[in-house]
């Protein structure tokens, strides 16, 4: 089902949840909204639930507008941080609660409910635990009870806020390529909430980026990484070395190193400030053809797949560059030297 | 035996405070109670057995475990409901309302029976109103009900409030996107999670009940066959110094008010089983 969310405002007192919010969520996508905590993400999911209400704006599902349906009628699967499973019920029961509340003239059969249960103990690999209660359960388990539920009733979309939150770290990361693997199942609109990046980059096929209640970036996750909208998608996503430059003529002085004045930096402007991510960074032990500045190592950091190098620039400001391994062993880098830091690729804003 | 005493808990004093608690129980309540049944012991089978069936106490028992239980059973509906607005609700006054619950805890029994005679005989604000439909309350079963569930009000209201203050709102939130109307998901979702805690509630006010004796003689009349509780029935037999035949009828009470609470125990452990972990 296709969702399309023009002018969503929301308000609680004083504070100001959703800024004018404006979406379109493709049919059978999985879309992620990523952000801070406070930035209006979950406030979001719960209006599309039908949880909260937007104080103006509009949803439209598949066409029709659904704005002021109620939570019922909007027939959408909802997964809570939490699981919010019923405790007094068996795994079995929990699933099957949506089609036994359902009125009576829709409710199907004994045998049928009994049926779609199984099928989804299935799915969601529990078949040996139907008759557990929730307290028997690991979380990991807990929230895999939580969305067979919320698969039960057939929903139109699926929402999930902070599905993996309450999860340990492994768990978390298997989880989630599963949830991934689900997806290219039954090809369920969904949308889930998470201030986790990597979880965001990883399970999602478009990434919309969140922040103070607006939308800074919309696009997938190569998209949201390698060319950030905004400052702040620059900041969220991964670590960045920012480099304050005073504009002299066509070039920008940055510590000493004059570089091309890049397209994005106004006519008028006296400064501009660089983003540069950490592996953008090249450290030569010599200078070198490139334009480039002086920075004196301060701690390397050599476990894991990326050598993550401090150094000091020569005006003071601290940063960080990411070397290969391979790279790390040639150049042989040692603490308290000095060395020539220069820049592959640079993205600057206007301020 | 005397390995599994030794291991080691951080969590210290377990030899010391079993061993207080098995004191203060002997001393509070496990002797005088044997006493009770010693005293007793005093009169032969047939005796005992003519004193605790004799019709009068036959019609006590009747009263005052009826009586209890009917109080209990209007306490947990209306404790709930108590409970629910104070839990579920922002209202002004609300402290007062919450305060004013454990008002029967704190006020002497004998004042609450003095004031609901008063204000339920057929010359009282409340009675007058009832008398012409034929409803006399004071000096019947029904003033003895009326003030049993008084004194029981604030335990299920104090039981049940805490258990509905810890359900979370997702619970309800995950049973609407499910589908559920209202009264389906209180049925289904709430009911249950505060089914334990309304037992308890009810057994607590049930105990308090059949225990009650203050509050109860002056609404009652305590006319023998009709409006006369046991506890009355007891004084009435110590005041004649028929002492064994006083704690024959406590012994009834006593083995009745366990069995049920026993009862009553065994129901919340298997109403609330889904809480434990295998």
């Amino acid at each position: 089902m296709k969702i399309e969310i023009q002018n969503l405002t929301k308000k609680f007192g004083a504070f100001a949840a959703l800024k004018s919010i404006s979406l379109d969520v493709a049919s059978g996508e999985l879309l992620a909204l990523l952000g801070p905590s406070g930035c209006g993400k979950t406030t979001l999911l719960r209006i599309l639930a039908g949880l909260e209400f937007a104080d103006s704006g509009a949803i439209r599902f598949d066409g029709d507008d659904a704005t002021s349906q109620s939570v019922r009628a909007r027939k959408v699967g909802f997964v809570f941080q939490h699981y919010a499973l019923f405790r007094h019920m068996t795994v079995f029961e929990n699933i099957a609660f949506g089609l036994r509340v359902r009125p009576r003239k829709l409710r199907p059969s004994r045998q049928a409910i009994h049926d779609k249960v199984q099928e989804l103990l299935n799915l969601v690999k529990l078949e040996e635990m139907a008759a557990r209660y929730p307290t028997q359960l690991s979380g990991g388990q807990r929230q895999r009870v939580a969305l067979a539920r919320a698969l039960a009733v057939e929903p139109r979309v699926l929402l999930l806020d902070e599905p993996f939150g309450a999860l340990d770290a492994k768990v978390r990361q298997e989880l989630r390529r599963w949830l991934r693997r689900l997806h290219d199942e039954i090809h369920i609109t969904s949308v889930f909430v998470t201030h986790d990046q990597e979880e965001a980059l990883e399970v999602a096929d478009r990434v919309v980026v969140m922040n103070a209640g607006r939308i800074e970036q919309i696009g997938t996750s190569d998209a949201v990484y390698n060319q950030p909208a905004t400052p702040f998608v620059y900041h969220f996503l991964g670590q960045v070395n920012l480099f304050h430059g005073r504009v002299e003529g066509d070039k920008l002085n940055v510590g000493g190193m004059l570089i091309d004045k890049p397209d994005g930096v106004q006519d008028e402007a006296e400064t501009a400030t660089i983003y540069v991510r950490p592996h953008m960074l090249e450290i030569d032990p010599r200078p070198n053809q490139h334009q480039h500045f002086r920075a004196t190592i301060k701690h390397i950091n050599a476990a894991g797949p990326q050598v993550k190098v401090e150094l000091i620039t020569a005006w003071g400001a601290p940063i960080q560059v990411d070397l290969s391994q391979e790279r790390f062993r040639v150049l042989a880098l040692k603490k308290e030297t000095e060395v020539f830091v220069s820049p592959r690729e640079i993205r600057v804003f206007a301020e | 035996m005397a390995l599994l005493l030794k291991k080691r808990s951080v969590l210290p004093g377990f030899g010391l405070t079993l061993g207080f608690t098995l004191l203060y129980l002997s001393l509070i309540v496990l002797i005088p109670l044997a006493g009770t049944f010693l005293k007793t012991a005093s009169l032969s089978w047939t005796q005992f057995w003519e004193t605790i069936t004799a019709p009068r106490a036959l019609a006590s028992y009747r009263l005052s475990f009826g009586a209890s239980f009917i109080a209990a059973l209007l306490n947990s509906i209306f404790g709930l409901v108590v409970a629910w607005v104070l839990v579920r609700y922002q209202f002004p006054g609300k402290r007062l309302i919450d305060a004013m619950v454990d008002l029967p805890f704190a006020l002497p029994t004998a004042v609450a029976g003095i004031a609901f005679t008063a204000v339920y005989s057929s010359q009282g604000w409340i009675g007058k109103l009832l008398e012409p439909l034929g409803l006399q309350v004071a000096f019947t079963p029904l003033g003895i009900t009326l003030v049993l569930t008084f004194i029981g009000l604030p335990f299920v209201v104090r039981t049940v409030q805490p258990v509905l203050e810890d359900i979370e709102p997702e619970l309800e939130e995950a049973a609407a996107t499910l589908g559920a109307p209202r009264w389906r998901t209180f049925r289904r979702v709430i009911f249950p999670t505060i089914w334990p805690a309304l037992v308890t509630g009810f057994a607590m006010a049930f105990a308090r009940a059949v225990g009650e004796y203050g509050s109860v003689i002056f609404i009652a009349g305590n006319m023998p066959m009709r409006t006369e509780i046991t506890p009355l029935l007891i004084i009435t037999k110590l005041e004649q110094y028929d002492y064994a035949g006083a704690t024959a009828l406590a012994v009834v009470m006593l083995v009745v008010s366990f069995a049920l609470l026993l009862l009553i125990n065994l129901l919340q452990e298997w109403s609330s089983r889904f809480h434990k972990v295998n």
